[in-house]
């Protein structure tokens, strides 16, 4: 059985993981993924993400590893539920509402950094 | 010697590198005019001006932008091209792409986008009523209001987003996303900067939050891509709340001459608020001083419930008062026309910066 998805603890614990690979006494900070509490990961891309890792980590010059995760498409789309519970925590009633949500895009992390390989496909494929 | 024939001669390239081009546009810098914040850099452009430097449209934005570190949002006009207010007057002056920057940069999928030429037709005049305007005063000009939704990546609002820049609403609502400080920059606003004129600069206020939502239906429009919401209905639809929604937002808007010149125009050309053209009190206040007709029982209720929450009641409709001649309105537009809170009126020369790019 092919593993498409990955658990989101398992992602987050094979990003520390590439880093103490090579150093024991060096971490990688994660932002952007807070939020999720569970959530499973696309796998192909969890691979690279973990290569991407390690070559940052042994790139010449490089002291420290950070990882940020922001929307792909800077405009989120969010069902927002309104619910209503009774004494015994039972949702009794709920209202149902959306909100987009406009984001940063990722100039904001890069700042004037010119060294930028741009490793995403295209929007809409994998 | 090269001649200027020879110069037209030449193909645009060359030509670049035999005369020395400029790129000429207009920024009010991020910062602050009196009290009121301006959470980036707000670019105007004149085709005209990316005309005579040589670059095309693209590729001006892109070299403005390379030389605004701070945040951008960046507009382009077609200054003989016509557009549409969000109220559906229509006025001389056109935003013809949008684009917002940061870092010098501008995002590759979300920075820029194409607002869509309108092609006129009988059927498109019959199925948005307003427009009957550009027949009437504005016949053979181009009409431009949003981009075309099948162009566009982003899902759902018209807009341009590169690092902390956002440009909303077709380039009339820009701010910066990480400092969430964001200005309103109604159409009429930027013309009167484009053409050297007045501006206002206050807060929206209530009348302003409620306006906004008093929308004609418009394919393609400016905040909306489908004919949605009608004259007479509002977008907002809530309530009291309404008047709340962008009631604290810095604007720039044009001077309220220049504003009730247009909506007198639109009046002249048989537009009747409530029916063909928006139910805001601007268009309103406009119509009853000169006893124009106000369609009241086309304004749907919960347009009423809105616009009586700021005290545009269909008693306020129905009450007396003085007519007044054009020329009455004009001269007393700064206290009829409703909407800006605490506005400092500045002379555009005041808060623009002109910057020429040698290219």
């Amino acid at each position: 059985m092919k593993l498409m998805h990955t658990k989101l603890p398992d992602y987050i614990r094979k990003m520390h993981e590439a880093v103490h690979k090579h150093f024991a006494d060096r971490d990688i900070k994660i932002r952007g993924l807070e939020n999720l509490t569970s959530a499973k990961m696309q796998s192909l891309r969890t691979g690279r993400i973990e290569h991407a890792v390690e070559e940052m980590v042994l790139a010449p010059g490089v002291e420290q590893v950070e990882m940020v995760v922001i929307p792909r498409v800077p405009e989120t789309m969010h069902t927002v539920i309104i619910k209503g519970m009774g004494a015994d925590g039972e949702v009794k009633k709920a209202i149902l509402e959306v909100i987009n949500i406009l984001h940063s895009t990722e100039e904001v992390e890069l700042g004037g950094c010119e060294d930028v390989e741009d490793r995403r496909p295209g929007i809409g494929r994998h | 010697m090269l001649r200027t024939d020879d110069l037209e001669l030449a193909d645009t390239k060359e030509r670049r590198s035999m005369i020395m081009a400029v790129l000429k546009y207009k920024m009010i810098p991020e910062g602050k005019i009196g009290e009121y914040t301006i959470p980036l850099n707000i670019v105007f452009v004149d085709i005209k001006d990316i005309k005579a430097s040589g670059l095309d449209a693209d590729e001006a934005v892109t070299r403005i932008a390379s030389t605004l570190p701070g945040p951008a949002g960046i507009s382009v006009f077609d200054m003989e091209a016509v557009t549409t207010t969000s109220d559906g007057i229509m006025v001389q002056g056109a935003i013809i792409k949008m684009a917002a920057s940061d870092h010098g940069k501008i995002n590759q999928d979300f920075g820029r986008l194409d607002m869509e030429e309108m092609p006129y037709s009988e059927k498109l005049i019959e199925e948005e009523p307003h427009l009957k305007q550009w027949e009437a005063s504005f016949q053979g000009r181009k009409l431009f209001r949003g981009p075309d939704p099948q162009k566009k990546i982003i899902p759902v609002h018209n807009v341009c987003i590169s690092g902390r820049a956002s440009n909303n609403n077709s380039a009339t609502e820009m701010m910066n996303i990480v400092t969430m400080e964001e200005i309103l920059l109604p159409i009429m606003g930027q013309l009167e900067v484009l053409q050297d004129g007045e501006v206002l600069v206050g807060l929206t206020g209530g009348i302003i939050s409620v306006g906004i939502g008093m929308t004609v239906a418009e394919q393609y429009g400016r905040v909306f891509p489908t004919r949605q919401f009608k004259a007479g209905e509002t977008a907002h639809g809530s309530g009291e709340y309404a008047q709340t929604l962008k009631r604290e937002i810095p604007c720039i808007v044009s001077n309220k001459k220049s504003f009730a010149k247009a909506i007198i125009k639109a009046l002249n050309a048989g537009m009747i608020p409530g029916k063909d053209i928006g139910c805001s009190p601007a268009n309103m206040t406009v119509a009853k001083y000169l006893g124009k007709p106000i369609d009241v029982d086309n304004i749907q209720e919960n347009a009423w419930e809105e616009l009586s929450s700021v005290g545009f009641s269909k008693e306020w409709v129905a009450s007396d008062v003085e007519l007044l001649t054009e020329d009455q309105v004009l001269e007393k537009a700064d206290e009829l026309i409703p909407g800006v809170t605490n506005p400092i009126k500045k002379k555009v020369s005041e808060i623009v910066k002109v910057v020429e790019i040698a290219l």
